[in-house]
């Protein structure tokens, strides 16, 4: 009893401790090196000013940032400060993330009258500009060239909407116009028939990615790259070169203006310690800080006084950023863009790989955006669902108590209490591992609208899915569509994996085979890899102009393959890694089949008049058979959902159509306007088609 | 059928470094029995699944009939073999494991029905026809396994130990019934075994095999009666033959205990003499002078164990029906023999002295 006492002493004492921590400030940011260098000196600063306060400061990882934000702050063990890109904040202050900023801290004449807007919302000033980042042109050599048409080469993301946005901007177009999508009109065909006729002509590659632009750019493959301040953070120390605006496309002409984001410090609602938080977002932004970020962080910085500094004014590195962000855009905020990026990735893409003609690949986006900006499915009453489950839970009361009256079900039940003792932890686990998310994700799937503002809205997600949103059945995108293109992928999968498997194990458990521990390991080796490490060298593998596949064929003499550019060999390019991925499982299942199949019956099969190929298909593989049923089941099911593989490798190219279910409500979940109730109703699918699967197979089995 | 000559076949198995088979020659007449006997390891499976074609000879020559099957796999070989674990199809039902030799030689569904239906009768297997083999006694199992060779008539049987799974009262019933087979199909049969009671009884050849190479191939009883070595002699016969070391003076063998005549004089002095236990009768003569240790009763016959003389070799003596029991402990136990059941083996070669 004492012990007790003592104990609620001791959780009071410690918990109004830990609610009343007066003096402490935490600080959340996505920062890596020289920025994240430049605020710890800051915070260092902070801390000497301020005796006695606590001020911690966590880096998290970028793409974990919201998420985290999400799920700490409501909790109250989140930051009072963190630092995120403009775009972000009415998402957050939607989810009740953000608080719009005290009077007490805001000095608008401190930035640029341009960079306040983005970060209002409702006429509130929610984060105060802490850094600015945009595209820019990275040179190497001393000429600057007056446009883009001059140029011999330009590197950049051709295929990405970000990195097109200035061309779009240059020929007049836009990418929404208000809630509408205006990807779709004659500046945007201009642009991208500018783009397509670069990469033809070889001025600029096709499928570049960062890392490939860095490459070509420090190797002076090219002398030209658009890309934002965070490439020059990998580019080698002793390169030269310099940032400028992105010139006119042609000289004289419209000045192509990226897209800029605003990083702002923000502030979560309901702060430990209001005063101190109001001090750091000040001392932040304030010209002396900004300076050091400036120069230890190399950040465009926002405060406008700090560009006094000789040294940040002077850095050409800076000053280039400045001007590009001068004339940049700052990036809408609107669900709208959100909407759009995908939708317009997609049509560059399929320009650029000349599928189809601007034109098309325009109609086709616009298709897809008021696809994915659909109105939601409208409230529907709950009550009948709700009935449904009072239902269920009075006939589950009424059978409980059922039971609890039956006096054999009770002494049944005292006389294996221990027994349930022993599973109690294991079904604790369960449950809250595997049974809650499960029911909670069914449960999403009755719901529609952004996480904080959900409705329900019955069996609505599930229509929408199983009539194909209400456009063509087999349309590329549909249910249907993907679910064919799932099983397709699941067969091949698991005929290749079983082929291969089962002839790598026979060859290797031949006693004659030198050197066979070393195979077998060898063997296993794609196995042990981590999934998305080999995906992702595989897609590499697979790259166009780079990739070691392509470079093999073209030794050999075969014209190279853009292999993501057509269904069938970017299927092929998924289906290769998934093989490879894939077969030692089979294998090693196989070779622990192959070894409990007695010799002499093989040998007695050998007399009888077998030859090899029969011995295999008559005797060793009805033998294999009850081992392998269960691993093809199992291999079935992780095909069925095999994320990483078709993410990392095809990422769904061509345009969507190599997606597979798990893949595609991935997208609805977290590409397309976090559609969770859809994503959900997706998932619930899935499990129902492979409990289905399952059970078919099993019942096949038992009629066998 | 077909007579089978093997000659100068020499075995290694690769790795080992040690030479199984040295150099065995052997002819099996048509239509004969041949039974290889020897202790484990001697290289009996060996020799057999050489003539099967499961291991390939690394030289010397096989031939079946007229034809050298050396280097033919064992498909071409035209034989049948029965395993000692039966190594039936574990997936294939009792009548898909007789036919699926013929299947596979593409014999006539009509024709594979007839065959099964003669053999399965001779075997008692009609009941069994649909069973899957996990559904069987070990008894029915070896006969499914000599059923599945029956039914293809190939012109070689090969056994490998095909009772040793079986317990003694049912393996008795099966030697019996394989060798009635023999007679009815009159094929030529290769059995292996390590059991001489199956090798004496059916056998029209017994081969015995020592380290790789054969002690002694001839008719049974010969065998037994007139052994080629101190090997082969003390290999048949239950209980063993006794050996003691003797010296010969004259015509007679003289050891501690002992002092027999021999059916004619040697030029050799030191000498290992073998008395069969059941050749010896008590005399009061005795020219073997038995101490009396213990005694085995069966009932039918015992067997006394002694030593001969104060502290010579040990020696067994086989009695009739009781006699033994009735001999005091420690006493003695006088013996005759007559000289021709007497066998007389060189000491340093271990072979027949004649
Ligand atoms: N596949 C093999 N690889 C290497 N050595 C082998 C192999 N098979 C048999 N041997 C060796 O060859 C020798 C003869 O084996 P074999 O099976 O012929 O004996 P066996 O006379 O049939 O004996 P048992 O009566 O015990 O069956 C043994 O020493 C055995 O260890
Ligand atoms: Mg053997």
């Amino acid at each position: 009893m004492r012990h007790a006492l003592a104990l609620l002493v001791l959780l009071v004492t410690w918990f109004s401790a830990a609610r009343a921590s007066a003096g402490q400030v935490v600080v959340w940011h996505a920062y890596r090196e020289a920025e994240e260098r430049a605020l710890d000196k800051l915070l260092d600063e902070f801390r000497a000013a301020h005796p006695g306060a606590v001020v911690e400061s966590l880096a998290v990882p970028y793409g974990a940032y919201a998420s985290k934000l999400e799920a700490a702050i409501p909790h109250g063990h989140g930051p009072d400060v963190f630092i995120d890109a403009h775009e972000r904040l009415a998402d957050f202050r939607d989810r009740g993330l953000v608080a719009p900023l005290p009077l007490s801290v805001i000095d608008r004449t401190a930035f640029d009258e341009k960079l306040l807007p983005p970060l209002e919302l409702d006429g509130k000033l929610y984060a105060l500009p802490i850094a600015l980042k945009c595209l820019g042109l990275y040179l190497r050599g001393d000429a600057t060239p007056a446009s883009l048409d001059a140029l011999p080469s330009l590197a950049y993301e051709a295929a990405n909407a970000y990195a097109h946005a200035p061309l779009l901007h240059a020929f007049g177009g836009k990418m929404i116009e208000g809630d509408r999508y205006a990807f779709a009109d004659g500046p945007a065909e201009q642009s991208l028939s500018w783009v397509a006729a670069a990469v033809a002509k070889g001025k600029i590659p096709e499928e570049a990615s960062e890392a490939l632009i860095l490459q070509m750019f420090s190797a002076g493959t090219v002398n030209a790259a658009i890309s934002g301040p965070w490439f020059a953070a990998d580019l080698p120390r002793d390169l030269a070169y310099r940032v400028v605006p992105i010139p006119p496309v042609t000289p004289g002409g419209n000045k192509p203006r990226p897209f800029l984001t605003i990083e702002g410090a923000m502030l979560a609602p309901k702060p430990r310690d209001p005063e101190l938080a109001g001090e750091l977002l000040k001392f932040l932004v304030a010209p002396s800080s900004a300076i050091v970020r400036a120069r230890e962080g190399r950040q465009v910085v926002a405060t406008r006084a700090a560009w006094t500094d000789a040294a940040v004014a002077s850095d050409p590195f800076l000053r280039g950023f400045a001007d590009a962000a001068a004339e940049a855009i700052p990036m809408p905020t609107s669900v709208a863009m959100r909407a759009a990026w995908e939708p317009t990735t997609r049509a560059i893409q399929k320009v650029l790989r000349g599928d189809v003609t601007p034109r098309a690949a325009m109609a086709e986006a616009a298709r897809r955006y008021a696809d994915v900006t659909r109105p939601l499915p409208p409230r529907a009453d709950p009550r009948f669902a709700l009935f449904l489950v009072g239902l269920i839970a009075l006939f589950g009361a009424f059978a409980a108590v059922r039971a609890a009256r039956d006096p054999q079900f009770v002494r049944e039940v005292k006389g294996s209490v221990s027994a349930y003792a022993y599973v109690t932890h294991a079904v604790i686990v369960v449950t809250l591992l595997v049974g809650v998310p499960l029911i909670i994700g069914a449960a999403t799937s009755f719901f529609a609208g952004r996480s904080g503002d959900l409705h329900y809205v019955g069996l609505a997600n599930y229509w929408d899915i199983l009539r194909a949103r209400g456009g063509p059945l087999l349309a590329s995108g549909s249910f249907y569509a993907v679910l064919a293109v799932t099983i397709l992928w699941t067969v091949c999968n698991v005929v290749l994996h079983l082929v291969i498997g089962v002839a790598l194990a026979l060859l290797l458990s031949r006693p004659a085979l030198r050197l066979r521990g070393i195979y077998r390991v060898l063997l296993i080796v794609p196995w042990a890899v981590p999934s998305y490490v080999s995906a992702l060298a595989w897609k590499g593998m697979f790259h166009r102009q780079l990739g070691a596949v392509n470079a093999v064929l073209r030794a050999i003499g075969v014209e190279p393959v853009a292999w993501f550019s057509k269904f069938a060999t970017a299927f092929a390019a998924n289906v290769a890694t998934n093989v490879w991925l894939g077969f030692p499982f089979m294998m090693v299942v196989t070779l622990g089949a192959l070894a409990a199949v007695p010799r002499e019956v093989l040998e007695a099969a050998e007399v009888d008049g077998a030859t090899k190929w029969q011995r295999f298909w008559l005797v060793t593989f009805p033998l294999l058979r009850p081992t392998l049923a269960p691993a093809v089941v199992l291999g079935a099911v992780w095909t069925f959902n095999m994320f990483n593989v078709v993410f990392l490798v095809s990422g769904g190219e061509p345009d969507g159509r190599t997606e597979i279910l798990v893949s595609e409500a991935y997208r609805w979940a977290f590409n397309r306007q976090a559609q969770y109730g859809y994503a959900s109703a997706y998932a619930v699918l899935i499990f129902l088609l492979l409990v289905l699967a399952t059970r078919l197979l099993r019942a096949q089995k038992a009629a066998a | 059928m077909a007579a089978v000559s093997i000659r100068q076949i020499k075995k290694t198995y690769p790795g080992t470094g040690l030479t199984i088979l040295k150099g065995i020659d052997l002819t099996i007449p048509d239509g004969s029995l041949t039974v290889l006997v020897g202790p484990s390891g001697c290289g009996k499976s060996t020799l057999l699944r050489t003539l099967a074609g499961l291991e390939k000879p690394d030289s010397g020559e096989v031939r079946i009939g007229d034809r050298d099957v050396t280097t033919l796999e064992p498909r071409d070989r035209d034989i049948a073999m029965v395993f000692q674990s039966y190594a039936l199809y574990p997936h294939l039902t009792v009548r898909e494991n007789l036919a699926f030799g013929l299947k596979l030689r593409g014999t006539p569904q009509a024709d594979i029905d007839a065959r099964i239906a003669e053999v399965a009768p001779q075997l008692k297997l009609d009941e069994l026809l649909e069973r899957l083999p996990r559904a069987l006694s070990g008894g029915q199992r070896q006969r499914v396994a000599m059923g599945r060779a029956i039914v293809r008539r190939p012109s070689l049987f090969l056994f490998d130990e095909p009772l040793s799974n079986l317990d003694a009262a049912l393996r008795g019933e099966v030697r019996v019934e394989i060798r009635r087979l023999h007679e009815k199909l009159g094929a030529t049969m290769v059995y292996v075994t390590h059991d001489q009671v199956e090798a004496m009884t059916l056998a029209d050849q017994l081969v015995v095999l020592n380290g790789g190479v054969i002690e002694q191939a001839g008719p049974p009883l010969e065998v037994y009666g007139k052994p080629k070595t101190r090997f082969v002699a003390s290999f048949l016969g239950m209980p063993p033959m006794n050996f003691i070391d003797a010296t010969i003076e004259g015509r007679v063998a003289r050891a501690p205990g002992l002092s027999v005549q021999l059916p004619k004089s040697f030029d050799v002095r030191d000498v290992t003499i073998g008395i069969r236990p059941q050749d010896v009768r008590p005399n009061e003569e005795a020219a073997l002078d038995l101490r009396f240790e213990l005694v085995e009763g069966l009932g039918f016959e015992s067997h006394v164990h002694g030593r001969l003389g104060d502290d010579g070799a040990p020696f067994i003596a086989r009695l009739e029906g009781d006699e033994g029991r009735k001999i005091p402990k420690w006493g003695k136990l006088g013996l005759s023999v007559s000289p021709t059941d007497v066998h007389v083996f060189d000491r340093a070669t271990g072979r027949a002295l004649s």
